[in-house]
């Protein structure tokens, strides 16, 4: 049983170990609809329950209960998403400090960063801003010291080994590796983000082909 | 009615967005939802119509028709034709009538109720402007000089008062009810003993987005850093540097700092009424304690605000 633990006075979290499991448990625990929200993490799942209806001990079994009767099938998205990306220059203006950091030059960061195929961890932050997993350690760059107080949308970043994309200004303290023109979030669509979590993405140098 | 100066960030707030935060989107909405719904209250709406939110230096505007229209909140100062007027009452405002309105020495914001709502754009859900991402509301963002909006033209108007014991206090130091969260055991010792016993201050630095809190730098174990994690309106999260930062209405949907505590719900629309420079105290609660004293809240305030469970 996974371990649950208190988040706030109307806020309980799960702790779970990988995107396929967060996943398949937030996505029922929604489909359950016993809770206001259910958000996930990197290695959790958040609910926030209605203190005034359910109390939180009430909530703490009901969590339990839903987790252990859940059925084992589910599958992630199938797509694979491409996502054309302009490198370094003004586009990524932190490039070269990362590839600096990492000991290679740009285009070894380029040629690593668009071979493989990649998972959107999370979606979450703010509207459309994606983790994607799975850069390794070759690549893992800390977040900057001194977040920036505005990103421009686009903008495609790294930290902690994986890849952000802004798809709205935003502050951020992601290192700044290129820009996207892949459109990420639209308010007026019926689904307003283009990438869930679970779907694969597949990063292109922009001008490559 | 015509926006003659549109104050220092006036916009249109209504009810929070909710369920979405696994996409990413924020609650927005009112930052103070009690006095979003008493100025709603008096002009007869539901308590999360779209009303104007008013912040620290409210705007003036013309009235090109007859509205009912209603203030709630931090006591700015307010002028109708140049006569000094009241909040917490609703009246009749007509065409070319200007209400001015000033600044606001406690408090940040008051809400501007007109009967109807103010007509805004529904975007996932609410009527709220979400300012960063530039959607809902009037255009997805704050009122400037010249804009038109408009409300209903009420066919009927009472004229009421919220009552003596419906209206919050504004004051310059506040004290609100806080649950531990997840890393709070991640504090050192010392640092969770100031957390909850320090008399904070509201830095400079204070927005819809959430307010940084001046005072002693926390001690938390692991480098102060953590795989991205749901966080809500009323998360502490232990920055950079060990400042403690109190996420507000549009506060994102994740976050990598350490959670150390967590504002509880029954006190949460507190914090859209504190400026920079105000005193916090966060007063320790245990969970069941603090839904408890949820459901007093909530009980005590039905009688003014029956919806007032979906408020809090």
């Amino acid at each position: 049983m996974p371990h649950i633990e208190s988040a706030g006075d109307d806020l309980l979290s799960v702790r779970l170990d990988d995107v396929f499991e967060i996943q398949r448990v937030a996505t029922r625990l929604r489909d359950a609809g016993d809770w206001i929200e259910v958000v996930p993490g990197i290695d959790s799942v958040v609910v926030q329950f209605d203190a005034l209806s359910l109390a939180a001990p009430q909530a703490r079994d009901l969590l339990q209960r839903s987790i252990r009767d859940l059925p084992d099938e589910f599958a992630l998205p199938d797509a694979v998403v491409d996502i054309e990306v302009s490198y370094g220059g003004d586009d990524g203006p932190d490039l070269a400090a990362v590839c600096e950091q990492l000991g290679m030059t740009e285009q070894e960061f380029i040629g690593m960063h668009t071979g493989t195929e990649q998972v959107v961890d999370l979606v979450g932050f703010t509207p459309g801003f994606v983790y994607i997993g799975g850069l390794g350690e070759r690549l893992a760059v800390p977040r900057r010291d001194t977040p920036r107080q505005l990103v421009p949308a686009g903008s495609v970043a790294v930290a902690d080994g994986r890849t952000g994309i802004y798809a709205l200004p935003s502050p951020g303290g992601w290192s700044l590796i290129g820009r996207t023109t892949h459109a990420l979030f639209d308010a007026g669509a019926d689904e307003p983000m283009s990438l869930e979590a679970g779907m694969r993405v597949r990063f292109i140098a922009a001008g490559s082909q | 009615m015509t926006v003659l100066k549109p104050g220092l960030l006036t916009s249109v707030q209504a009810g929070p967005r909710r369920g979405m935060r696994h996409i990413g989107v924020p609650a927005s909405g009112a930052a103070d939802p009690l006095s979003l719904a008493l100025a709603n209250r008096l002009v007869g709406n539901a308590w999360d119509a779209p009303a104007l939110e008013l912040t620290a230096v409210g705007p003036s505007l013309r009235f090109d028709a007859d509205y009912a229209i209603a203030i709630a909140g931090a006591p700015f100062d307010m002028q109708l034709n140049g006569a000094v007027c009241a909040a917490h009452r609703s009246f009749m405002v007509h065409p070319d009538d200007v209400l001015d309105i000033g600044s606001t020495a406690v408090g940040m914001r008051a809400y501007l109720a007109a009967a109807g709502g103010i007509e805004s754009q529904h975007v996932l859900g609410s009527n709220s402007t979400y300012l960063p991402g530039r959607f809902g509301g009037f255009e997805g963002r704050a009122l400037a000089r010249g804009d038109v909006l408009a409300a209903a033209v009420p066919r009927s108007f009472t004229e009421i008062e919220t009552p003596a014991e419906f209206r919050p206090p504004v004051a310059s130091s506040w004290a609100v009810r806080t649950c531990a969260s997840c890393e709070t055991e991640l504090l050192e010792h010392d640092a969770r003993d100031a957390l909850f016993s320090q008399k904070w201050i509201v830095d400079r630095r204070a927005d819809r987005m959430g307010m940084r809190l001046d005072g002693p730098s926390l001690a938390v174990q692991s480098a102060g850093r953590m795989p991205s994690a749901a966080v809500f309106p009323g998360t502490v999260q232990c920055t950079e540097g060990g400042s403690p930062f109190l996420l507000g209405a549009d506060a994102g949907t994740t976050g990598g700092y350490p959670r150390v505590a967590q504002v509880a719900r029954c006190d949460r629309h507190l914090l859209g009424q504190m400026r920079p420079g105000d005193s916090l105290l966060l007063l320790e609660r245990a969970v069941d304690d603090a839904n408890r004293e949820l459901a007093e809240k909530a009980d005590y305030w039905q009688a003014w605000l029956p919806d007032m469970r979906d408020i809090l």
